[in-house]
């Protein structure tokens, strides 16, 4: 297990995924502690239960056994935990904007504090200029901004991303994954990323949890201090790589 | 292969058809082939409009029929929207009205009328109330539909961001997104609407469908065309408003 150096801002114990009461756990025995202000990758392959066990956080989905603990900061207006999805989800009856805004509502914040929160959020995905456009009017890269910038609205503790750019073309992709780690520099979020894609893991984590095996279970959990911007980037991949086909049988 | 024509050209061909067909009617209607009491011809009717609007009859026809029609398409809609609703988003009430609903539904509006007039008198009343089932059905069974098919991923998206409950749930997610299929039960309704106000006024409710019973019982059939004429106006018009506010709702539809 990986070094702690901050403070905790998710802690699993012994976390159990599975689908019906039936059916055996597709994944077991999470015990994974997450730093305040860092950015971990969970690949894996397909199945392998990454998307679930982000829900387990979001308190979307229940874990079969287990403990789910969320270190909140205590302050008003924000919610602990957002999502961010694959397929960006925006509500097409929204302007631009007022999906920025949709995680705000209900929150105790006054009209002001909630439209310059929203002003501030399409400012860091630099779509300052597109808050009254329809969805049906962006980008699939413009569009997942959007999903971002409402993610962040709610000033969570913990950004959950599931496979964020998995259905961009390859120039947007690329394009996405600087912008956000230069949010992830601006903003000091926690980010817990989904994705199967090993090289953008690399490329943007400074840790990386691999599952695999059946049920899969934790198999490497690596600290990627120099893969970023550094030589050793090819290596880290084939690595993680060989971790994987290790516990996994095709 | 059909070739698609042009749009002036298409609009001048409606209008040869149409302008064709009343030709042959006035036609077969001066010809005597057919007894003027049967058929009458098309140039009858601007004069039995001008006689009938100066009388006021017309005008006092279409308010009540347009007050028959009003509050029962308002009575109709709303409840069916609530009832489709209700019935798509809680599976206990669902199944607990579903055998009620599959029994009721074949029943059409005009089978109630011995009971509008027993219930309501020959009333206004008794034309709303059947003006309201016909249009309940339709918005029911479109309500419901829409709010079953509205995707599901937007839902959890919901509870992903503190919209998880029941009231922001319906209002912010369920709701917009069944929107166009609501609407589009709420267009079919429209149509309907004008077809019971006719059925509900032939038993004797003042109203444009009572005036054409009327005029029919004095073969006036020249006045009879005139109130169809006018139905058929009217429905136009309702649609077409209807049309305007449609698609400035659904502004956010590509």
């Amino acid at each position: 297990m990986a070094k702690v150096n901050g403070s905790a801002v998710i802690d699993l114990k012994g976390v159990a995924i599975g689908y019906g009461a039936e059916a055996p756990p597709v994944l077991v025995d999470v015990d994974l502690s997450i730093e305040r202000g860092s950015f971990v990758a969970i690949v894996g392959p397909s199945g392998v239960g990454k998307s679930t066990l982000l829900r387990v956080v979001a308190g979307l989905h229940t874990a079969r056994a287990g403990a789910v603990t969320i270190h909140e900061t205590k302050k008003p207006g924000h919610r602990p935990v957002s999502l961010v999805f694959q397929d960006a989800r925006l509500l097409p009856w929204r302007r631009v904007a007022k999906n920025v805004r949709f995680g705000l509502e209900g929150l105790p914040i006054s009209t002001a504090e909630r439209e310059e929160r929203v002003a501030a959020a399409l400012r860091l995905v630099r779509l300052d200029d597109y808050g009254r456009r329809w969805p049906y009017e962006l980008s699939g890269g413009q569009r997942q901004r959007v999903g971002i910038a409402r993610a962040l609205a709610v000033d969570p503790d913990i950004l959950l991303m599931d496979e964020p750019f998995g259905a961009l073309d390859a120039i947007t992709r690329h394009g996405l994954q600087d912008e956000l780690l230069r949010i992830h520099r601006e903003t000091g979020k926690t980010v817990l990323f989904v994705t199967h894609d090993l090289e953008e893991a690399v490329h943007l984590a400074d840790r990386i949890i691999v599952l695999g095996g059946s049920p899969a279970r934790i198999v490497q959990d690596v600290r990627n201090e120099p893969g970023r911007d550094s030589g050793g980037f090819r290596e880290q991949v084939e690595q993680l790589r060989s971790g994987i086909a290790d516990n996994y049988s095709i | 292969m059909r070739q698609p024509l042009k749009l002036h050209s298409s609009i001048a061909l409606s209008a040869l058809g149409v302008g064709a067909f009343l030709l042959a009617w006035e036609a077969l209607a001066r010809s005597g082939v057919v007894p003027a009491g049967l058929l009458p011809s098309p140039s009858a009717v601007p004069g039995a409009f001008l006689a009938e609007f100066r009388s006021g009859t017309w005008q006092a026809m279409v308010f009540a029929s347009l007050s028959h029609y009003l509050s029962g398409l308002a009575l109709g809609t709303v409840l069916g929207i609530t009832f489709g609703t209700a019935a798509a988003t809680w599976g206990i009430w669902d199944a607990f009205q579903a055998w009620v609903v599959r029994m009721l539904r074949p029943i059409p509006s005009i089978a109630w009328i011995p009971f509008a007039i027993i219930w309501f008198g020959v009333s206004k009343s008794a034309a709303t109330f059947l003006i309201a089932l016909t249009v309940f059905w339709i918005n029911y069974y479109a309500t419901y539909s829409a709010v079953r098919g509205v995707d599901k991923d937007l839902i959890e998206l919901g509870h992903a961001f503190g919209q998880g409950g029941l009231i922001p749930r319906l209002f912010k997610i369920v709701l917009p997104g069944a929107l166009p299929g609501i609407l589009s039960g709420v267009r079919a309704g429209l149509g309907q609407g004008w077809m019971t106000v006719v059925a509900a006024e032939l038993f004797g409710i003042s109203g444009l469908g009572a005036r054409m019973s009327d005029a029919s019982g004095l073969l006036a059939t020249h006045i009879v065309v005139l109130y169809m004429v006018t139905i058929a106006a009217l429905y136009g018009v309702c649609d077409f408003l209807f049309m305007q506010v449609q698609q400035r709702v659904l502004a956010w539809q590509k």
